[in-house]
């Protein structure tokens, strides 16, 4: 491993994290949103 | 022009799509920062967060500028589609401001040996980033759309007018924060390998930052004509 090796991971991993979680949520919450209107509107 | 459920359904579909491109082109940053650029000689591993701080650093402050921008905006003509996307891009912003000031840290520790230093770059990017902390909870304390949308403006004015400061705060004060090495005048200062990963670093970010905002706002726009069809 090289130096400091541990504190690239632990930023890559807390980057990547809040890039999904948030990300993640808007997809799940637009994806929600266009499923309701298929079902009231028919389309 | 009133928000539609058929236009906001369209500006969701692509934000869905942005995102997606956004959050793939991070994955490809991952892999040439670790693959591709060089492992720098005194920092070692710990100079590799630069790819992932910098560009997140950039995003907030594109999104904060717009806030102000778009902002001065709804001042003049009043319009709600302005202040849905003022909102959704300081929500934003905030996201890469949580990442820009978790990473910077983590560099921080092994480089300059502490977590924090009170410098005159990194407290003001904590000045902006509460600020806009404070800028989503009066929206969600401000009841009348008007209202809000009014106040907020000006908060958000005021945050835009600290990026500046905080691109410059390096050259106006001693810091121990390292100097622009990209955005400066002269040309950068970096072997291609790590200049490349970089800039497309300022890419994936930008992508993502677009796929984030349209994807908020189809969401804020989707709400909006939600209320005006059951009204």
């Amino acid at each position: 491993m090289p130096e400091n090796a541990g504190y690239m991971i632990a930023a890559y991993i807390v980057a990547a994290v809040v890039y999904l979680v948030y990300g993640g949520s808007l997809i799940t919450r637009a994806l929600r949103a266009l499923r309701s209107d298929r079902d009231i509107l028919g389309r | 022009m009133k928000p539609t459920i058929s236009s906001s359904r369209g500006i969701m579909k692509w934000g869905i799509a942005l995102t997606v491109l956004g959050l793939v082109a991070m994955v490809g940053i991952y892999l040439l920062a670790l693959a591709y650029t060089p492992l720098e000689v005194r920092q070692g591993a710990a100079q590799k967060i630069f790819y992932v701080h910098v560009p997140a650093a950039w995003s907030a402050m594109v999104a904060f500028t717009l806030v102000g921008l778009v902002s001065i905006l709804y001042l003049w003509l009043r319009d709600e589609r302005l202040d849905a996307f003022a909102a959704s891009s300081a929500e934003v912003g905030l996201v890469f401001s949580v990442i820009m000031l978790t990473t910077g840290p983590i560099w921080g520790k092994p480089i300059w040996g502490t977590w924090w230093t009170w410098d005159a770059r990194l407290t003001l990017t904590l000045i902006l980033f509460l600020l806009f902390v404070g800028y989503m909870t009066l929206r969600s304390a401000v009841h009348d759309p008007a209202e809000r949308a009014r106040f907020a403006a000006v908060v958000g004015i005021m945050g835009m007018v600290l990026v500046p400061f905080i691109h410059l705060s390096v050259y106006l004060f001693r810091t121990l924060h390292p100097m622009p090495i990209v955005l400066k005048p002269s040309s950068p200062s970096l072997p291609p390998e790590m200049l490349r990963t970089l800039l497309l670093g300022f890419l994936a970010a930008t992508v993502l930052y677009v796929g984030f905002v349209v994807l908020r706002y189809g969401l804020a726009r989707h709400a909006m004509a939600q209320l005006d069809e059951e009204a």
